[in-house]
C-alpha cells in the first residue's frame, strides 16, 4: 500500500503499535517499553471504544456488501463458524476490513501477517506469543515465549494456548456479566487471522504449510477458534495435490470508479475543488488503474498543478473558475498517464542516497527509466564497463573482430547496411527472436576485451574533451590495474546492471548479461562522448 | 440471555450443530451396515478378544471418516473404560518417522502420567514404545494408533508403519492400528514387507446418497421442540422450514450443489453460509437464503478477476489472445508490445500508453494470476524477455468481456480479427 492510501483509507494496524497506542494508561509508558503494564487477556481485542455500525460502514466507502457478509458469517457472539477465506485484488481493502470489523465487534483476535512473519517458524511462534500475552522486550532478550518450528509443535502449544485463552475468556464472560466495562473483549471466541496467505505458496516446503494451515480447524477441533484467511490470489490458484477441504469464500472486488470517487474523496479540506479535479482525471486514470494506492500518488502532484492559479484555497469554484483550472491541467494529464513513478530532481547531496534508491528501482523494472540526463554518479570506468556490456549482449560474438580493429568500427557501418538491405526477412526474424529472448550472454573475457579496445580507440579518438575527461583515467586502466575493473564490474553486477548468470556447462566460466536499456546505454554514452551508435550491429 | 431473540438464539444454535461433525454423523449411525456399525465391530472385537487388527478408512475428502472414527472411539471409551489408550497421528504433521516417534512416545506419556523427555533420541523412544505396547498388552490394555493422512506416512522408508505393524505381529501386545486416508489406493502404496503385515479390512466412505441428504437437512435444520426457545417460534419456523423442503425450487438448488460437489463438508459449508444468511429479524429460513449461499459457495474466479481489470489490462489480454490464435511459439512482455502497437495502428484505439505503464498493467496480470511465466528458468532475466502464458481460456475471456461493464467496444473486434 503506498503511504498517501493509507492516509485515507483506515490504518492497518499491527498488534505491536495497538499495545502501544490505545490505552491512554499506557501513554506514559510509551517510550519506555519495559515499563509497559504486562498484556492481558483484553489486550487480544482493540481496547479503545468500540466503533457503531454505521461508523464502521462509513469509515470504509464501497464496502459495504463485503462487511456485512463478513458480519453474518461471523455471526452473534459465541457462535463456532467454519473457515474464511478472503479474497480480492491488493489494495481493496480486505485487511483494513477484517480490522475495523473486529474493532466494531470487540472480540479477541490474533492477526498475522505472513509479510512480516516470512517463514513457518516466525508465523507460528507470532501467533503463540500473541497468544500468550508475550512481549518480546530487553528483559527476555527478544526471544519468543515458545521456540517452535515444525507443524506438530505448533498445533500441540497452539491447542494448549487456546484452551488456555477460551477459560480465562470464559472467566471474564462471568465477571462481566454483573459489570459491564469497556475494553473488555467480548465473547469466548478467539479469531485467527492469517493475512497475505499467497506468499506462502513461495515458501519452502510451502504446500505442506498450506495444506496444514487449511487443514488447522479439522486439527484443533476446537469451535471456540475462528479462522479467517486473507489473500490476495483467488482460491483456484491454490494447487494443493491431495485437495483440501475448502474455507467459505469472501470475495472484494476492485473499487468501481464512483467508490473511488467516495474514497479519494475522504479526508479533503476543500471538497467540492477536488470533486471538479476529480471529474477531470478520475474516468481517463480508470481506464489504466483502478488501485488506490497508484491512483493516489498519481494524483497528489496533478492536484498540485490543478490548484496552482488559485490564490485562495478555500473557494468553491464556480463554472468559470474550473474551465479555467481544466485548460490549465489539461497539458499535464497525457503526460502523468504514461508516468509510472516520476523521479523528482533533488540535491547533490542527497545524491549517493538516491543512486540508491534508482539502483533498486532498476532492479524491479529492469531499468526502463527515461530521463533527459543521467542524474546518477558513477565513475568512468564504472560507464565504460556499462556500454561495453550492452554491446557484448547486443552484437553477435562473431563479429567482435571486425567492429573493434584499428580504424574504430568507421568503415564497418557501410559495410552491414549493405548488407542489411539484402535479406529483409532475416533481419526481420532476428529483431524477433531479440524481442523474445532479450539480451544476450557473453563470459568474462569478451567484455574485457571490447573494454580494452574501447578504451584504447577513446583514447586516440581526436575529440579533445573525450582524451582531457576519460582518456587519462583509461591510461592508468590500461596500465594493468585489472583488479579495479573487476571491482567496478562486481558493484555493477551487485547494482543489477550487469546479471551474473549461471555457469556454462561446457565452458565453466560465469557468464554475464547486460540489463539495461538501450536508452540508458545512449545516454550513458553520450556523458562520455562515446560514439556508441557507430559499433552497434543493427541485425542482417 | 437469548430470550428476547428468539432467532439470534437459533442462529447460533443451528451454526453450533453445523460445526460439530459428531452431531451430523449420529443420524447416520443407527443402521447396521453403516460404516460405523462395522468399524465399531472391528474395533470392539479387538479390543474384547485382545487380538491385534488394523484397518483402513478410504474415501473422498469430505466424507466423514475423521468423524466417524471419532464417534467409535468415542462409544468404546465409554463401553470399555481403562482398556483403551488412543494415539492420534497425521500426516501432515508427523510424517517424518523421528517426529512421529515423538509425538507417540508423547501421548503415550500424557496418557499414562509419565514424563516425557523432549531430549530423548529415537532410538529411547521406539524402544520405550515397544515396551509400552507390551505392558498395555501385559495388562489388556488395548492402544489404538489413528493415523490420519496414512497415504503421507508412505512416502520414504515407512519405518514407522513398519515398526509399528511389526510390533503387532507379536502375542504380548494389543494394539488397532486404523489408517484414514483420502487416496483409495492407500494400501498400494506400502512396501512389502509392511503390506504382509497389515490386516486388509478396509471401509469406504462415499458422498450421502439422496436420501441421507434429506435426512441431514432434517437432522442439521429442523429446531428442537424441547429446548429455551420459544415454542410457537419453534412450530412456525418448522412448519416453514418443511414447506421449503418439498418445494421443487429448492430441490433445484440442492441438486445444482450436489452437481459440482456431494460430498458431506461440502453440503454443511453451503447450509452454514444459508444460516449466516438467515434474517435476523424474522427468523425464518428462507430460499432466497439458500439461493445467495449458492452463489457465494459456487464462485468463478477467474470471471472475478477479469471484471477487475482495468481496461489497459484488457487490452494485455486480448494482445496475447491473439497472439495465442496466431500459434507463436513463446510470447513475452515485448511480442505483447509489438501486438498492442499493430493493434493500436490498425484499429486507432483510444487507449494507447507508454511502455512501462504497459508494463505495471503487466505484472497486475501476474498478480491476479490471470497471466502466468511459462516456466521458472532465467531468473537472472528480466520479467519483459520471459516467456508467459495466458491462464484462462478464449471462452473465459469472451464471456468476461460481455460481462464487462463499460468494454470498449473495440476490444470486442479486436479480440475476434
Amino acid at each position: 500500500m503506498g503511504d498517501e492510501g493509507n492516509a485515507q483509507t483506515p490504518r492497518r494496524t499491527t498488534r505491536a503499535s495497538l499495545s502501544s497506542t490505545p490505552n491512554p494508561s499506557n501513554s506514559t509508558g510509551k517510550l519506555n517499553l519495559c515499563n509497559q503494564q504486562p498484556l492481558t487477556i483484553d489486550d487480544l481485542a482493540y481496547g479503545d471504544e468500540s466503533i457503531s455500525f454505521d461508523d464502521l460502514i462509513s469509515s470504509l466507502p464501497g464496502r459495504r456488501a463485503q462487511i456485512i457478509e463478513l458480519l453474518r458469517i461471523l455471526g452473534p457472539l459465541d457462535s463456532p463458524m467454519f473457515p474464511v477465506f478472503v479474497y480480492g485484488g491488493a489494495s481493496t481493502g480486505k485487511t483494513s476490513s477484517i480490522l475495523q470489523i473486529f474493532k466494531h465487534l470487540k472480540r479477541p483476535f490474533v492477526y498475522c501477517s505472513c509479510v512480516t512473519c516470512y517463514s513457518p517458524r516466525i508465523l507460528f511462534e507470532s501467533v503463540l506469543n500473541q497468544l500468550l500475552l508475550h512481549r518480546r522486550n530487553e528483559s527476555n532478550r527478544y526471544l519468543s515465549v515458545k521456540r517452535c518450528e515444525k507443524p506438530s509443535d505448533f498445533v500441540n502449544l497452539l491447542q494448549e494456548a487456546l484452551r488456555n485463552v477460551v477459560d480465562s475468556l470464559k472467566g471474564n464472560v462471568v465477571k462481566s456479566s454483573s459489570k459491564k466495562s469497556m475494553g473488555r473483549a467480548r465473547g469466548e471466541m478467539v479469531y485467527l487471522v492469517f493475512d497475505n496467505l499467497e506468499l506462502v505458496r513461495e515458501w519452502d516446503k510451502g504446500s505442506n504449510i498450506l495444506s496444514f494451515m487449511f487443514k488447522l480447524y479439522d486439527i484443533l477441533k476446537m469451535p471456540e477458534v475462528g479462522l479467517i484467511f486473507l489473500s490476495n490470489a483467488s482460491p483456484d490458484t491454490y494447487y494443493l495435490d491431495t485437495g483440501y477441504v475448502e474455507p467459505v469464500p469472501v470475495y472484494f472486488p476492485d473499487y468501481t470508479e464512483d467508490e473511488l470517487r467516495q474514497i479519494l474523496m475522504k479526508n479533503q479540506e476543500n471538497p467540492k475543488l477536488y470533486s471538479s479535479f476529480l471529474e477531470v482525471v478520475l474516468r481517463p486514470f480508470c481506464r489504466v488503474t483502478r488501485r488506490v494506492d497508484e491512483l493516489s500518488t498519481a494524483f497528489s502532484p496533478l492536484y498540485q498543478i490543478y490548484y496552482e492559479p488559485l490564490d485562495d484555497l478555500g473557494i468553491v469554484p464556480s463554472g468559470d473558475v474550473k474551465r479555467e483550472l481544466f485548460s490549465h491541467l489539461q497539458p499535464h494529464i497525457g503526460p502523468s498517464l504514461n508516468d509510472t513513478f516520476r523521479v523528482e530532481n533533488r540535491l547533490s547531496s542527497e545524491a549517493s542516497a538516491k543512486t540508491n534508491k534508482w539502483k533498486g528501482i532498476a532492479k524491479k523494472m529492469g531499468v526502463s527509466e527515461s530521463s533527459d540526463e543521467i542524474d546518477f554518479h558513477m565513475s568512468a570506468c564504472a560507464k565504460y564497463l556499462l556500454i561495453c556490456a550492452f554491446l557484448a549482449s547486443k552484437n553477435p560474438a562473431t563479429l567482435d573482430a571486425s567492429l573493434f580493429d584499428s580504424t574504430g568500427g568507421f568503415s564497418n557501418g557501410k559495410r552491414k547496411r549493405k548488407s542489411s538491405e539484402k535479406s529483409k526477412e532475416k533481419k526481420e526474424t532476428a529483431e524477433q527472436d531479440l524481442l523474445l529472448k532479450g539480451p544476450g550472454t557473453f563470459p568474462l573475457e569478451r567484455l574485457l576485451a571490447i573494454f580494452q579496445c574501447i578504451v584504447s580507440v577513446s583514447e586516440c579518438l581526436p575529440d579533445d574533451e573525450a582524451q582531457g575527461n576519460g582518456g587519462l583515467e583509461g591510461e592508468s586502466w590500461t596500465n594493468g590495474l585489472l583488479s579495479h575493473v573487476l571491482l567496478e564490474l562486481s558493484s555493477l553486477c551487485n547494482a543489477n546492471f550487469i546479471s551474473k548468470g549461471g555457469s556454462c556447462p561446457l565452458e565453466g566460466a560465469n557468464r554475464y548479461r547486460s540489463m539495461v536499456s538501450e536508452a540508458m546505454a545512449l545516454e550513458v554514452a553520450r556523458s562520455l562522448k562515446f560514439p556508441l551508435p557507430k559499433y552497434l550491429y543493427r541485425g542482417g | 440471555m437469548g430470550v428476547e431473540n428468539p432467532a439470534e438464539e437459533a442462529q447460533i444454535l443451528l451454526r453450533t450443530r453445523l460445526c460439530n461433525p459428531n452431531y451430523i454423523f449420529t443420524i447416520l449411525s443407527d443402521s447396521p451396515d453403516s460404516n460405523y456399525s462395522k468399524l465399531k465391530y472391528i474395533m470392539s472385537s479387538s479390543v474384547t478378544e485382545a487380538c491385534n487388527n488394523s484397518a483402513l478408512l478410504l474415501g473422498p475428502r469430505g466424507c466423514g471418516k475423521v468423524a466417524i472414527l471419532e464417534m467409535v472411539i468415542k462409544d468404546l471409551l465409554q463401553e470399555y473404560p481403562d482398556m483403551i489408550c488412543v494415539i492420534k497421528l497425521n500426516g501432515l504433521l508427523h510424517s517424518e518417522d523421528n517426529c512421529a516417534l515423538k509425538e507417540i512416545a508423547r501421548q503415550l506419556c500424557i496418557e499414562n502420567q509419565l514424563v516425557f523427555s523432549k531430549m530423548a533420541s529415537f532410538d529411547d523412544n521406539s524402544q520405550f514404545v515397544i515396551s509400552m505396547l507390551r505392558e498395555c498388552g501385559l495388562a489388556h490394555k488395548t492402544i489404538i494408533f489413528v493415523v490420519d493422512e496414512f497415504d503421507l506416512f508412505t512416502q520414504g522408508k515407512q519405518r514407522l508403519l513398519y515398526s509399528l505393524l511389526d510390533a503387532m505381529q507379536s502375542v504380548t501386545s494389543q494394539a488397532v492400528v486404523v489408517g484414514v486416508s483420502c487416496r483409495l489406493d492407500a494400501d498400494q502404496l506400502l512396501e512389502k514387507r509392511v503390506r504382509s503385515r497389515f490386516s486388509h479390512r478396509k471401509l469406504l466412505f462415499l458422498p450421502p446418497s439422496q436420501e441421507d441428504l434429506q435426512r441431514i437437512l432434517q437432522h442439521c435444520l429442523l429446531l428442537p421442540t424441547e429446548s429455551s426457545l420459544p415454542p410457537q417460534y419453534v412450530a412456525a419456523y418448522n412448519k416453514k422450514f418443511l414447506n421449503m423442503l418439498s418445494d421443487d425450487k429448492f430441490k433445484d438448488i440442492v441438486e445444482s450443489l450436489c452437481d459440482s460437489d456431494s460430498t458431506f463438508n461440502h453440503l454443511l459449508r453451503f447450509l452454514f453460509v444459508a444460516v449466516c444468511e438467515m434474517d435476523p429479524k424474522s427468523g425464518f429460513l428462507s430460499l432466497d437464503n439458500f439461493k445467495t449461499a449458492l452463489s457465494s459457495i459456487q464462485r468463478q474466479p477467474k470471471l472475478e478477476a477479469l471484471q477487475d481489470c482495468s481496461i489497459l489490462e484488457l487490452y494485455i489480454l486480448v494482445c496475447l489472445r491473439r497472439l495465442e490464435v496466431k500459434e507463436q511459439e513463446t510470447t513475452n512482455f515485448n511480442s505483447v508490445m509489438k501486438e498492442y502497437k499493430s493493434v493500436h495502428d490498425s484499429f486507432q484505439t483510444a487507449d494507447y500508453y507508454e511502455r512501462n505503464v504497459c508494463l505495471r498493467a503487466f505484472e497486475h496480470l501476474f498478480q491476479r494470476e490471470l497471466i502466468s511465466l511459462v516456466d521458472n528458468r532465467g531468473h537472472s532475466q528480466s520479467v519483459e524477455f520471459r516467456p508467459v502464458r495466458l491462464l484462462i481460456s478464449s471462452h473465459e475471456l469472451h464471456q468476461g468481456l460481455k460481462s464487462y461493464r463499460s468494454c470498449p467496444a473495440i476490444l470486442h473486434k479486436v479480440l475476434a480479427v
